[in-house]
């Protein structure tokens, strides 16, 4: 059999995926800018994103665009208490310990999800509709045509600021410079707490985005968010659009990847990808501001 | 007088010197190295308390404490290997669950499938995940901080999808089942009180081991990679070499490890390898305290003594255990023997202060 003639229809599957993964790495990177922190907990804010819209429908029976509004707004919550709960008090410790506590954060947010919401994998209904469009022999699901459009909307919400309001060039420089940012009466930690918060949105909009295409269950997202931060390492580490690109890069190399390799070994292959770009380019597709080329 | 020895003279080995010097290398690797100075602080008092307590502790504990305490050896010996790389070299590896799981099913494979006794298999064991550490760690310890965690969490990821896909070799999800009890020359390690000694035994051996090499060259070595790399290379360090051999040392350890967990369980299966052994590991380590080698063994016997009574929780143990492990870093980021006994030197160097003050203003 010619693996090849699958090529088209796994390269729409891997732009979708590959959207997903660009979500979840600007989360990462909004983060990355304002502290240097790594929050290992970032593929939570997603599972709970899709989880807890489900909830709102099924539970407390909101429609459907109020009860994700609400769920993105619980979520923005739940990363602000993390901020608060977890990262506040640790704030001087040394990176080991820091990526201890989000693992734990992580542990605890997964399992107390499950406790409150079961640990059935929960689904939502499409946007507008599951009947495939037909392009050119390839068949996408409208829900596919949302997520990139909302990947393309929120990286330009994000660009815009970071780059174009007052807040957001603070959060870059107390990660660039914290004695500088100190200096010019910048209140660094409260900064930390607002790029919690915006992280936490972007991976709820995108768990509430991938919940109708794939099934979230509370265990989810330990794996989407390390491939959303080998994203923002393949694209370049700390940039906006490093990130988007590298989600796409890696969403597009997992999915050809099943036409040649047997199915079961694809969540193996984002790994791989991460060991050669770490081996070969360590700064990423697109460069890094945060990594010297020659050490770091 | 003493005729010297003429150096231009061939000297003649035989085989049985070699095999007798590399015996006593083995032993030397052990025993405390008599050129080392301050000897006598080789092997203090307490360490006699250890061993004596060690051995009499089955006296007190029933049988199921006595396997966990099986268990809490085991997973020791994973935390003194790692306590070289992780709290001497100062470097971060979240994949030495994989190292253990190379360990496990090398046992598991090769005394089901290929009839070899576990005694061999138990030095394959270390050997091919020595040999796994070597071909990972030569690329990816050039990482530092988050990349170097990432890098070993990815290869624990890639370990555990090879593990489960390639069921021909591994068994797949189930895994293999009937691993023979550990046994040396007809003798089988069969109950549990018998297991704990074997593994209390390898972990003393081990401990004896790490103490000799911390002491040695290459301990000095990785204390000074571990402050400031830049400052080690420019007396003449090889840092990368050293990085990758303590890295090899420690999957080693880890490997020994996984052998002695497959023999125990008598099965081995990917669901324990995972990244939540991983993190159990390097929290024994942090909660043992940096750069110190009995506070891992006492953090294990503590942490899955804590796993073992969560369990009992039900659906409630893993956010407990998430919670206490916050808890457990956000107050004791130094380790939990580190600080208590620098608060009780504290208290104790103040109150004789004020002896000292008091009998002054008299």
């Amino acid at each position: 059999m010619n693996p090849w003639i699958h090529i088209p229809q796994l390269l729409a599957a891997g732009i979708t995926m590959g959207a997903i993964y660009a979500l979840v790495a600007l989360g990462f990177v909004i983060i990355v800018r304002a502290s240097q922190i790594l929050n290992f907990a970032q593929g939570e804010f997603v599972m709970l994103g899709g989880v807890v819209t489900f909830f709102f429908i099924t539970g407390a029976g909101l429609p459907y665009p109020l009860a994700a509004l609400a769920a993105v707004l619980a979520v923005i919550v739940i990363g602000f208490l993390l901020h608060l709960l977890v990262v506040y008090p640790l704030r001087k410790a040394s990176v080991l310990i820091l990526i201890m506590a989000t693992v734990g954060a992580s542990i605890v947010i997964s399992n107390t999800s499950a406790l409150l919401f079961g640990t059935l994998p929960k689904a939502l209904p499409p946007f507008s509709g599951d009947l495939p469009l037909e392009l050119g022999g390839i068949r996408i699901v409208p829900q596919n045509l949302w997520v990139l459009g909302a990947t393309f909307l929120l990286f330009f919400v994000l660009y815009f600021l970071s780059h174009r309001t007052l807040v957001g060039k603070a959060m870059e420089a107390s990660s660039t410079d914290p004695l500088g940012a100190d200096l010019s009466g910048i209140a660094r930690n409260f900064m930390v707490f607002l790029a919690f918060g915006v992280s936490a949105g972007v991976g709820a909009i995108a768990g509430v985005l991938v919940t109708p295409i794939f099934y979230t269950s509370y265990n989810a997202g330990t794996l989407l968010g390390l491939k959303g931060f080998i994203a923002a390492v393949v694209g370049g580490w700390g940039k906006n659009s490093g990130a988007v690109l590298g989600g796409f890069v890696l969403g597009v190399v997992e999915s050809t990847s099943i036409a040649f390799i047997p199915a079961g070994y694809k969540d193996a292959v984002a790994f791989v990808v991460l060991l050669l770009i770490l081996y070969f380019r360590p700064k990423g597709i697109l460069g890094s501001p945060y990594i010297d080329s020659r050490r770091w | 007088m003493v005729k010297k020895y003429n150096k231009g003279s061939r000297i003649e080995y035989r085989k049985r010197d070699i095999l007798f010097t590399a015996g006593l290398w083995l032993v030397s690797l052990i025993l405390p190295d008599p050129h080392l100075p301050y000897r006598r602080e080789f092997i203090k008092k307490r360490d006699f308390f250890y061993v004596g307590a060690l051995l009499l502790l089955p006296l007190i504990l029933s049988g199921p404490l006595v396997y966990l305490m099986v268990l809490a050896g085991i997973y020791a010996i994973v935390a003194l290997g790692l306590s070289l790389f992780l709290g001497y070299a100062g470097q971060i590896s979240l994949g030495h669950a994989a190292f253990f799981g190379i360990g496990a099913y090398t046992t598991a494979i090769l005394t089901t499938r290929y009839a070899v006794s576990p005694l061999e298999a138990f030095g394959a064991s270390a050997l091919a995940a020595a040999v796994c550490a070597y071909l990972i760690g030569k690329p990816i310890l050039k990482l530092k901080g988050y990349f170097l965690a990432l890098a070993t969490l990815g290869f624990g990821e890639i370990f555990l999808v090879m593990v489960r896909e390639s069921r021909s070799l591994t068994g797949g999800v189930s895994g293999i089942f009937g691993v023979p009890w550990f046994s040396v020359a007809g003798f089988a390690f069969d109950t549990s009180l018998k297991q704990y000694y074997l593994v209390w035994g390898v972990l003393i051996a081990l401990v004896l081991f790490a103490k000799n090499l911390v002491r040695s060259k290459m301990g000095r070595t990785l204390l000074a990679v571990a402050a400031s790399e830049d400052a080690a290379a420019s007396v003449g360090i090889n840092v990368a070499q050293v990085k990758v051999r303590v890295f090899v040392l420690s999957a080693a350890f880890a490997g020994l490890a996984g052998s002695l967990f497959a023999c125990v369980l008598s099965t081995a299966n990917p669901q324990g390898f995972g990244l939540g052994l991983s993190v159990l590991v390097v929290m024994m380590v942090i909660m043992g305290g940096m750069g110190n080698l009995y506070g891992p063994i006492f953090a294990a016997i503590f942490l899955t003594w804590l796993t073992d009574v969560l369990g009992g929780f039900q659906e409630y143990s893993l956010p407990i255990y998430g919670v206490i492990l916050i808890l457990l870093l956000i107050f004791f980021p130094d380790g939990v023997g580190t600080r208590l006994n620098e608060r009780l030197i504290y208290l104790i160097s103040y109150w004789g202060r004020k002896r000292r003050r008091e009998r002054v203003d008299i």
